[in-house]
């Protein structure tokens, strides 16, 4: 049994994982409270909503459709909103709220468009496959495997390929990184238009189990960001070791207590971990937190 | 008529709401997530107290008050550990809690169920605030008090140090203030007078749930307060609590279905939100700048 729940919770973790990895990319690199995030992971959810259900394409068309159709929103938060700012000289806090209007506009326009209700991409039951005494549906291997091969993919680009080595140095000292001669416009293009695939994908694989709402952004996008914490800030890699952690305890929390807890539970970690160790599990010490 | 004194409580509800938020972040420039979980917590307060006692509305007051701000001082500390960005996502995670915890323990607050039949407010034991007329006025006085109140308060040496804070927190240390203690009361006046309006609220609506006081809500009042314009004026506060109480009720005169209605002002504010951003970061009314 606990087999199961620790199975269901690494799954968790990966759909945890690829969102945090989709915000942290912009929070590591720009510094900005990209809160927006939330409403591009409805975005992307109603999207794929449209291809798959209302215009009747293939699920994996559909999806990729609606990843396309995410990083093209991604790079406009960017070039609409916070590049502008930028050039005002305008705080992170002034384009942290910019980024709370955004979404707020963006989930109400999709909830005008779409309707406030819950819709399902498909309500067939799933096949599911059998490994002893663990049962992971269809969806779930979907889940397991996109995700995983994703994120295994990412770690090798942001480890060893040259881009990779550019966000990491744009995040690590941005004035250093344009002053060395590289193009920061273009990273911060490619920083937002990865973030987006990587806030899409989470999301169609998400959606496709459980269904989407307009409202369901938020609350996934501060597990993601408690995630990120966790794990550890300024750095890539972390995120995948602290989604797969909440999404593992988490699991715990529902098999030990009740389901009703968990989210209690992340928070309390969250702020436990603000107070003794904000670098996360392995990230980097600041001097001031 | 009763319809626009219902607004008008709402209203001053939310007065109340926007002037405690500003007191942080404007006067002391700590962005805060989690003002609508002080609502919260004032208003279950508030409803223990006016279900099981008969006491005065001031005495309910004052307990509210400082139950409230008993709350506030994990925020205290998370303002003295965590900076910037750590204290936003600190208060997130406290809004988030304190959510969860209304919503599933449900032997205290009745979880999902909400509480019904909350009495109303006792002005001197005696009096019991009934009608929709009373409440209006009550609500009212109320909140120009309120008004009065954090208009004396940024004009004492209190609300001077605040603005010492907000402009430069280092060198207010470098002169000898003891800024977090300054911080710590910021929050308790601030956490105090959220559950006071949350006090009233209950009363007047003699009915809560959690639902009320989600992050959505700490986002609107978060809204409310930048439309406004945030920093030492009172008007500020004042200004935006209006636009966002009561535009809505103007776009019933476009006449659009009920449902797109509730998207479509939230639409609204949100474009206000990043426009003003743009144009004027401060906001209408306001005399400070994010840092």
């Amino acid at each position: 049994m606990l087999t199961q729940f620790l199975i269901n919770g690494i799954i968790t973790g990966i759909l945890y994982s690829l969102l945090a990895i989709g915000f942290a990319l912009v929070y590591n690199t720009t510094k900005l409270f990209h809160i927006v995030a939330a409403a591009i992971y409805v975005f992307a959810a109603y999207m794929f909503y449209l291809f798959a259900v209302t215009f009747g394409m293939p699920v994996l068309v559909a999806a990729i459709v609606a990843v396309v159709l995410t990083m093209g929103l991604s790079l406009l938060t960017d070039v609409s909103v916070y590049r502008p700012l930028k050039n005002r000289k305008a705080s992170n806090n002034v384009a942290m709220i910019a980024s709370i209007g955004m979404m707020t506009v963006i989930v109400n326009l999709i909830a005008m468009c779409f309707g406030n209700e819950t819709k399902v991409i498909d309500n067939t039951i799933h096949r599911s496959f059998t490994l002893g005494s663990v049962i992971i549906t269809s969806p779930q291997m979907w889940q397991l495997v996109a995700g995983g091969l994703v994120i295994a993919a990412f770690l090798v680009f942001i480890g060893m390929s040259s881009w990779g080595i550019r966000f990491r140095a744009l995040s690590a000292d941005s004035v250093l990184f344009e002053t060395l001669g590289y193009n920061t416009a273009n990273t911060r293009t490619f920083v937002f238009l990865m973030s987006g695939a990587f806030i899409a994908l989470a999301s169609c694989l998400t959606v496709y189990d459980i269904g989407l709402d307009p409202n369901m952004g938020m609350n996934v996008l501060i597990n993601a960001m408690v995630a990120m914490i966790i794990g550890g800030v300024g750095r890539f890699g972390t995120c995948v070791l602290g989604g797969v952690t909440l999404g593992v305890l988490q699991a715990l929390t529902v098999f030990q207590f009740s389901s009703n807890w968990q989210n209690a539970v992340t928070f309390v970690l969250l702020l436990i971990l603000l107070f003794i160790r904000p670098q996360g599990i392995a990230g980097y010490k600041q001097r001031t937190v | 008529m009763e319809y626009l004194l219902h607004i008008g409580i709402m209203l001053c509800i939310y007065i109340i709401l926007v002037l405690s938020t500003n007191l942080t972040v404007g006067m002391a420039n700590l962005l805060t997530m989690c003002q609508a979980a002080f609502y919260g917590v004032g208003a279950y307060i508030g409803t223990y107290f006016l279900m099981h006692f008969n006491l005065p509305f001031v005495l309910i007051a004052l307990i509210v008050m400082f139950a409230t701000g008993l709350t506030s001082l994990v925020i205290s500390y998370a303002s003295v550990k965590l900076k910037g960005d750590y204290f936003i996502l600190g208060t997130l995670g406290f809004q988030m809690i304190v959510y969860t915890i209304l919503y599933n323990w449900v032997n205290v607050t009745r979880g999902p169920y909400g509480i019904p039949g909350i009495p109303s407010i006792k002005l001197f034991g005696v009096w019991s605030v009934t009608g929709i007329y009373a409440y209006f006025f009550f609500a009212l006085v109320l909140a120009v008090s309120v008004a009065l109140i954090f208009n004396q308060l940024q004009r004492s040496p209190y609300g001077r140090m605040l603005k010492a804070i907000r402009t430069d927190e280092l060198s207010a240390q470098a002169l000898g203030r003891n800024t977090v203690q300054l911080k710590a009361w910021a929050f308790f006046i601030s956490a105090a007078f959220a559950g006071v309006a949350g006090l009233v609220y209950a009363s007047y609506v003699s009915y809560i749930d959690p639902t009320s006081f989600t992050l959505d809500e700490s986002i609107f009042i978060i809204t409310a307060l930048f439309i406004g314009g945030i920093g030492s004026r009172v008007w500020g506060p004042i200004v935006g609590a209006a636009v966002v109480v009561i535009l809505p009720e103007l776009l019933r005169f476009v006449g659009l279905p009920d449902a797109v209605a509730a998207n479509l002002r939230q639409v609204i504010y949100g474009l206000a939100l990043v426009v003003l951003m743009f144009l004027r970061p401060q906001g209408l009314l306001g005399d400070a700048k994010l840092k």
